[in-house]
């Protein structure tokens, strides 16, 4: 700062001068007035552009603070001296200066010295490490090379080749958990193991195929140890209460891809529910529920049909339950035949149920509770096993085979019983009733019959299936017992006998009529019925003509042959005979209700009593219709015919309508 | 918590006149539709949903029966098993109310003592057709120690809660019989904490 300050105060000084110099140099061509020629020489200065003396008037402001004629006098003295110290100054400092120069060319000079020393030193050390240095380079160049290889080595490793945590949970401990990262880890090794396959397209062929191999070998471990723990779990699912967890559901997923071990393991399901499902068919048999409720199945043993019912009803829930316990297990997997593999093993899981249960239904069914309950339960059976079937499918399961072979086994024990109770019917006939109206026999079996179908009404089979039961148990039933009637029948005499047909077919008309699917019987009973009544119309019209004394007359007139000569002579057809005859007819046409055959007071029906009466009536009629022409016709000879025959057919019609 | 496991399994058992809408409420809650023209349930079908209350799953077996008396020998079978029954009636048909009692006789002789009943009126939705009063219906039900609730499963009126509750109900059941029978056969839910449920609200 002191030599800048020295400078800038230099340079005034100098300034000052110059600005004295120029003045004088001007003198000459001025006029000779000094004043005059001091003013010129100020004005044409032009002090305000000169730079240089501003700045040295600048500084003389600095010292020169008294404008008096001694200091005026003294300036230039003043100015001198002042420029003098500054050079003083200036050499002062400059000197500082070069003994600075010298000090620093001293060093530069030592440095030089130093730095040719080093120079030849360095190159002494060149020479000698230039192998050093060579090898050096070579080093780090495959230093880099190697660290990209490296690099290289890593992204093949991370994307062929497990990290010790997914191979220790792959191999795991023995008897430890699987867990989500297991699948986490064997999804890797898929993907490695399909994703080295790019390596064979390479040349590194080597490689891919040991990693091939080392990949497919460690998932064949990890499926062993997957497999063994899912089969460990399956065999713990051993509560009536099946819970299965997130992570078998994964595992059965995951065992897809091996179908050796999923079948195991769904084996080995199938056989832990099994026996699940066993235990709890004989304890809900034989203990109940916790607590003892519900209460055990077999405490109702004595009513079969609710016995049955039960012991049917919980395999039913249970067959549910069980299908869908295995429709969780199987969730995920998407294989072909999952729906099979349910059902196949549902089949397996309620085969063991099979014995027990048909050893009861059996014990039921040889029992024989009656033609009744062994139709019921034949088509409870039915029905289970078309319930069932719905959730097991269609194939060969076991249970529904049972079920199948208990409904055909109490099925024909139920043909058996009814063929059995018809077959006693004709052992020892019983004569008919004095009041000819169905024997007890009849009676009983109709009862029967009414039973079966009310529980056949009832049944819960489909219309086909009942429809087909119906033909075979009418004709079970109903064929001997017509054989019966008729037989029982067969030593009455001819109004007797039609009697007590009529009455014993009504009685199984009227039974059926309560119940479809019998309309074909009931048709062939219909017609049977119509047989029977003709003969009981004709016997009733017999037994009126007899009374009242026509019989004989009219049945000479139908066989009578122009040949014979006239009706009049012939003996007993006579005017005085046909008058007797007519006295009686009318006492008939005055209260027709006296001559009824006794039978027809036993009929049943009304309606049929009815029936009789009205067509007998008819018969008698058209009897009559003949006799009376033949005695109007001339050719009989009659004399004056109005006197014997005084009513006319359509009068006799009138009157017994 | 996934849907494979679940702390709580309960068997519900629908009972009722034929035509009361047995089938349709199952549906409803099952399935969330109403089957237009549902034809008579032949036997017994099966259902399953599983819910979750409070924070727990329960899976619920539903089992819908067929109310037409033919059937009837089969179906009571299934009250024995049953963890809840649902007795139900149509508010429109008069009919099916005064079977209620022949009914309740049925539950008595199949169904266990401890079974919970709950009668439910349903087809709100006709309620310009109702011949059973709600009051009426109610003081049955309270006679009878049974719940009572008014359903449309036409509308979904009630049907969620319908369940949901009954299902609380029968959680708080079991925990209390396991904490009874602890000695005993093991429930679902063992060893579960208990907690205090505030979603019961029955009338």
């Amino acid at each position: 700062m002191a030599d800048t300050s020295g400078e800038v105060a230099a340079v005034p000084a100098s300034g000052a001068a110059n600005g004295l110099s120029n003045g004088a140099g001007a003198t000459p061509a001025q006029p000779n007035n000094p004043l005059s020629r001091k003013l010129h020489k100020i004005l044409e200065t032009r002090l305000e552009n000169d730079k240089e003396m501003l700045e040295a008037l600048k500084a003389l402001s600095a010292f020169f603070v008294e404008n008096s004629l001694r200091t005026r006098r003294n300036l230039r003295g003043d100015i001198e001296r002042r420029s003098l110290a500054i050079n003083e100054e200036f050499v002062s400092i400059f000197k500082d200066v070069k003994e600075e120069l010298e000090s620093i060319n001293e060093d530069v000079q030592a440095m030089s010295s130093c730095c040719q020393d080093m120079t030849s030193r360095l190159q002494a050390a060149k020479e000698q490490t230039q192998d050093l240095i060579v090898k050096t380079t070579k080093l780090q160049a495959e230093n880099q090379r190697l660290e990209i290889r490296a690099q290289v080595a890593d992204a093949f490793l991370s994307k062929f080749q497990l990290t010790s945590d997914e191979m220790t949970l792959l191999r795991g401990t023995r008897g430890g958990p699987v867990t989500e990262d297991f699948f986490k880890a064997l999804g890797r090794v898929k993907q490695i193991h399909n994703d080295v396959k790019v390596l064979l397209r390479t040349n590194q062929q080597t490689a891919g195929l040991e990693i091939m191999e080392q990949m497919a070998l460690l998932q064949e471990t990890a499926y062993e140890r997957l497999y063994r723990w899912a089969q460990s779990e399956c065999r713990a699912l051993t509560q009536e209460s099946c819970d299965v967890s997130a992570v078998l559901t994964q595992a059965m997923e995951a065992l897809q891809d091996r179908p050796v071990l999923y079948k195991y393991t769904l084996d080995e399901f199938g056989t832990a529910r099994r026996s699940t499902v066993v235990r709890g068919f004989i304890d809900a048999l034989t203990r109940g529920g916790p607590g003892g409720t519900p209460r055990p199945i077999e405490m109702h043993s004595h009513d079969p049909l609710r016995y049955v019912g039960d012991m049917l009803a919980w395999l039913h829930q249970a067959t549910a339950s069980e299908k869908e316990h295995l429709e969780a297990l199987l969730k995920h997997v998407t294989a072909q035949g999952v729906k099979e593999n349910i059902q196949e093993v549902v089949g397996h899981i309620t085969e063991g149920v099979c014995r027990p249960l048909k050893v009861r239904i059996e014990q039921v069914i040889l029992a024989e509770p009656g033609a009744v309950l062994l139709y019921k339960i034949s088509n409870l059976l039915k029905f289970y096993h078309h319930t069932i079937s719905g959730i097991v499918g269609n194939s060969a399961a076991t249970l529904l085979t049972t079920i199948e072979e208990m409904h055909l086994l109490s099925k024909k024990i139920f043909f058996s019983s009814l063929s059995l109770h018809a077959n006693k019917l004709m052992d020892k006939i019983e004569l008919p009733p004095p009041d000819l109206g169905p024997s007890s026999a009849l009676s009983q079996t109709l009862t029967l019959l009414r039973d079966v179908l009310a529980s056949h009404d009832s049944s819960v089979v489909p219309l086909d299936a009942r429809q087909a039961d119906f033909v075979q148990v009418l004709s079970c039933v109903l064929d001997p017992l017509l054989q019966m009637c008729t037989v029982s029948a067969s030593n009455l005499g001819t109004a007797d006998m039609a009697t007590f047909m009529v009455n014993s077919l009504y009685m199984m008309k009227t039974t059926l009529a309560l119940f479809e699917f019998t309309d074909r019987r009931l048709e062939m009973l219909q017609f049977q019925i119509e047989a029977h009544l003709d003969t009981l119309i004709n016997e009733q019209a017999s037994y009126v003509l007899t009374r009242v004394g026509l019989s004989y007359i009219y049945n000479t007139i139908q066989q009578h042959r122009p040949d014979q000569g006239s009706l009049a002579s012939m003996p007993n057809l006579d005017s005085v005979a046909l008058k007797a005859a007519m006295a009686q007819f009318d006492r008939y046409l005055s209260a027709p209700d006296h001559l009824l055959m006794p039978q027809l007071n036993s009929l049943l029906s009304a309606t049929v009593k009815e029936q009789i009466i009205k067509q007998s009536t008819e018969l008698v009629c058209r009897a009559y219709g003949e006799v009376h022409a033949a005695v109007m016709n001339p050719v009989n000879a009659y004399k004056d015919p109005e006197s014997i025959l005084h009513r006319s057919p359509e009068q006799v019609k009138t009157l017994l309508s | 918590m996934s849907m494979e496991d679940y702390d709580f399994l309960f068997k519900i058992v629908l009972i009722g006149n034929a035509g009361v809408g047995k089938t349709c409420l199952v549906r409803r809650f099952t399935q969330g539709l109403f089957p237009p023209g549902q034809g008579a349930t032949i036997g017994v079908d099966f259902m399953i949903k599983t819910v979750e209350i409070n924070g727990e799953k329960v899976k619920l077996q539903i089992w819908d029966t067929a109310g037409q008396e033919r059937f009837r020998s089969i179906t009571q079978s299934y009250y024995r098993s049953a963890n809840a029954l649902i007795l139900t009636y149509d508010i429109t048909c008069e009919e099916s109310f005064r079977c209620l009692p022949e009914w309740l006789r049925e539950i008595e002789q199949y169904a266990s003592n401890k079974v919970i009943t709950v009668l439910v009126g349903n087809k709100i939705d006709l309620a310009e057709r109702r011949e059973v009063s709600q009051q009426r219906a109610e003081e049955f039900s309270e006679a009878q120690d049974m719940y009572y609730l008014e359903t449309s499963a036409k509308e979904s009126d009630n049907v969620e809660k319908l369940f949901l509750d009954l299902a609380c109900r029968l959680i708080s059941e079991a925990r209390q019989n396991t904490l009874v029978n602890n000695v005993s056969s093991p429930l679902p839910g063992e060893g579960k904490s208990i907690s205090y449920l505030t979603c019961c609200n029955f009338n």
